[in-house]
């Protein structure tokens, strides 16, 4: 059964299904008691179309049609959503659970759409938050403390889909808790009363609990080392719903590290996953932008189009100031592609009068939406008065006392550039600034030239090497410069096209012996 | 030189698993993990990741917060720059923490090494009493000190003055002959010469092209086919 006709023959129903009065749910005056009372008038509001699709979407969920469920969740419960929610949320899971006969576990699922759903349309009240929340728990505790593993399977995107939704509620409700200013005593009287609620504890403690169960840890080390898949994977992680959510949830701690500020932390968390360890941010940035703008087209249509180029252009803007802060040679492409976004910054950004507002606005625009762990303290009758903790703004101060001791750096850089040998005086008054000054400037310029370089063992751990092609030295009151130069590559080049160059030749043995 | 800056080798199994399992965030052990600092404090190593994982604990645990080992914490992470634990550190305190008296005045002296104003940073440090009583707990701090900036000079220059010397590691006379002396380098008319080392001799190198056997292996695979 294809429920994409169904969707076109719905279409000459149309007529009826906007005739429906837009449901305007009670749930900001009437808190709880909503749900309840909502549930009467909301089954004849259901169209057809969406009833069969839940029916359908239930069989699929108890027979574990993972192919079935991929194209459900990818395609018809998108298109159902434009056709009928674009401007409202789902169905109230009460009102369909008569069509699922009560089945617990599938309402679980479907509220996790329910609720993402209003996050992604629509604004999600406190009620709406905590439900959300209290539908996670009972989604982990079904796939986590059942006796034995669980029989659901489900397609992979979704399952990366839940990981993803459940940070970024998490995050949500950290800057919703944050911003007490015009919150209703209610509201506030929530969130005192209900603190564990999007705690930072339980968030971490699901994606560890995730990561233990599926002994993906043991699994990654397994497959990076040898050994038995079976015996390291154990009863749960050999089935793919642990497997994937335990293999997600470590992408999931990387990130909420990063959102608290745990740089060190995050990167430790990705110890056994296999990454392209190359030199500093720059490569793996330009490595994940030429895959974008490689698989560009075949995103055109998806929905997940317009995010992938939010991120993209957000990298473009970390990797500025990268290039800024640190000269590096980049990939042609990349490069075209960066002048093109970013032409202007990048330019500003070697001028010391405007390089800082610029690294601010760059950093703002690309910088995870940190957030503050505790939010404020509620039992402090003061607290209302008091300017709150933006963490975005602290971190951001932080970023640009950094970065401010190296604008002068590109200038300093562009002078060096045209001389082998050069004495201080004279390059400090190129500078306007005094000899003393040109010394520390160069010496801090000598020890920002030198980074921790991955070679092996964890990602934490390094040899010290120099990353820039210009190199100098001080003989007392003399600078000695030098300049390396990287001689053209062509092994690469040639390489692959003699690789695809075989390809085409065995395709066309294998057409002309057919 | 390998440099694993992030275990010494002198820490503790306790502490290793302690920080690579999910204890990390036990309230419970944070003050296995403050001892293990105050160790730090008085043998002159020091173990970021460690100290990282007390921030952590009071950064979810607010009440916890001990403002001395703070403290602490960040003079062990002076002693560390150019190392980014610094700024790790300060990523894990709240922002009232941030905006008090001795952050603030550890921030400022972070400033100054950064910008590899060494001269100055000791007329700072020696300026003002507060500086030796923040930095009292940590054993050495003014060594440590002198140690990176050393360093520092070693990579950027060949020779240099006598008197810059004198200033940039806040040494006079014997101590300062006796510092040249255990560095190896050598002093005369004034002048102070460091012997060449990878990062101060600026050579001119052309990087060419270094293609692999492993990346020929399936073209060679393709030659066997044939």
């Amino acid at each position: 059964m294809n429920y994409e006709e169904d969707i076109d023959i719905a279409s000459e129903v149309d007529l009826v299904v906007s005739a429906y009065p837009v449901q305007d749910d009670g749930l900001d005056e009437e808190l709880l008691a909503a749900d309840q009372t909502t549930q009467q008038y909301q089954e004849v509001q259901i169209p057809e179309v969406v009833k069969n699709f839940i029916v359908f979407f239930h069989r699929n969920i108890l027979e574990n049609n993972v192919y079935e469920l991929h194209s459900i969740y990818e395609h018809s419960f998108n298109k159902l959503t434009e056709k009928f929610y674009a401007k409202e949320s789902w169905p109230e899971p009460e009102a369909i659970s008569p069509l699922v006969n009560d089945d617990q576990v599938f309402l679980t699922l479907y509220r996790e759409l329910y609720y993402r759903h209003i996050y992604s349309r629509l604004t999600p009240t406190i009620e709406h938050r905590f439900h959300s929340y209290e539908n996670y728990c009972d989604l982990f505790n079904y796939i986590l403390n059942s006796e034995g593993p669980v029989a659901l399977e489900l397609p992979n995107q979704w399952l990366w889909d839940i990981i993803d939704e459940f940070i970024y509620q998490f995050q949500s409700f950290c800057n919703y808790r944050n911003r007490i200013k015009n919150k209703t005593d209610e509201e506030l009287a929530f969130l005192r009363d209900n603190s564990q609620i999007w705690s930072c504890y339980s968030v971490l403690n699901v994606l560890y609990s995730l990561i233990q169960k599926s002994r993906i840890t043991e699994q990654l080390l397994v497959s990076k080392n040898g050994g038995d898949m079976q015996e390291a994977a154990g009863e749960y992680g050999s089935r793919p719903l642990y497997k994937m959510l335990g293999y997600f949830s470590i992408v999931g701690l990387l990130r909420v590290h990063c959102l608290l500020g745990d740089f060190t932390l995050a990167l430790k968390m990705m110890d056994n996953i296999e990454l392209n360890k190359k030199q500093a941010c720059h490569h793996a940035f330009s490595h994940i932008l030429t895959f974008i703008n490689r698989t560009k087209q075949y995103h055109t249509r998806s929905y997940q189009h317009d995010q992938i180029n939010k991120k993209g252009d957000q990298m473009y803007a970390l990797l500025t100031m990268c290039v800024t802060l640190c000269p590096t040679r980049l990939d042609e492409n990349i490069h075209s592609q960066l002048r093109e976004k970013y032409a202007e910054q990048s330019n500003k950004l070697t001028k010391p009068e405007e390089a800082l507002q610029v690294f601010e606005e760059l950093f703002l625009f690309a910088c995870p939406k940190f957030i503050s762990p505790n939010g404020p303290n509620l039992d402090d009758p003061e607290v209302m008065n008091l300017t709150p903790f933006e963490p975005v703004q602290h971190y951001t101060k932080i970023f640009l006392a950094e970065v401010r001791h190296s604008i002068l750096l590109p200038t300093l850089r562009s002078y060096l550039k045209l001389y082998t040998t050069m004495g201080n005086a004279k390059l400090a008054s190129f500078l306007e600034i005094d000899p003393e000054q040109l010394r520390t400037l160069l010496m801090m310029s000598k020890i920002r030239s030198r980074q921790t370089k991955w070679v092996s063992g964890t990602l934490l751990e390094g040899e010290y090497q120099g990353t820039s092609d210009l190199d100098f030295c001080l003989k007392e009151d003399m600078i000695h410069i030098a300049e390396s130069k990287v001689g053209r590559r062509y092994g690469d080049w040639f390489l692959r096209n003699i690789n695809k160059f075989q390809d085409i030749l065995g395709g066309l043995e294998l057409t002309t012996k057919a | 030189m390998v440099r694993v800056s992030n275990t010494p080798s002198s820490r503790p199994e306790v502490i290793q698993s302690l920080i690579d399992g999910v204890d990390r965030y036990n309230p419970d052990n944070v003050s296995i993990l403050e001892e293990y600092l105050a160790a730090q404090c008085s043998n002159k190593e020091c173990d970021a990741m460690a100290n990282l994982a007390i921030l952590k604990l009071y950064q979810f645990n607010p009440h916890l917060t001990n403002d001395q080992v703070v403290n602490n914490i960040l003079v062990k992470a002076l002693t560390t720059l150019p190392e980014p634990d610094f700024n790790l550190c300060l990523y894990l305190l709240n922002e009232q923490m941030v905006t008090e008296e001795p952050v603030v005045r550890l921030v400022a002296l972070q400033d100054l090494i950064e910008q590899a104003c060494f001269a100055d940073f000791w007329k700072v440090y020696e300026g003002d009493d507060i500086y030796k009583e923040l930095t009292a707990e940590v054993l050495g701090f003014e060594d440590l000190i002198r140690n990176n900036f050393a360093n520092a000079i070693a990579m950027t220059f060949q020779s240099i003055e006598l008197e810059s010397l004198q200033a940039y590691l806040n040494l006079k006379g014997q101590a300062l002959t006796d510092f040249i002396k255990t560095r190896e380098w050598t002093e005369a008319n004034g002048v102070v010469a460091i012997p060449v080392n990878k990062d101060n001799e600026a050579k001119t190198t052309v990087l060419t092209e270094n293609i692999k056997f492993e990346q020929l292996t399936k073209i060679i695979g393709h030659s066997n086919d044939a």
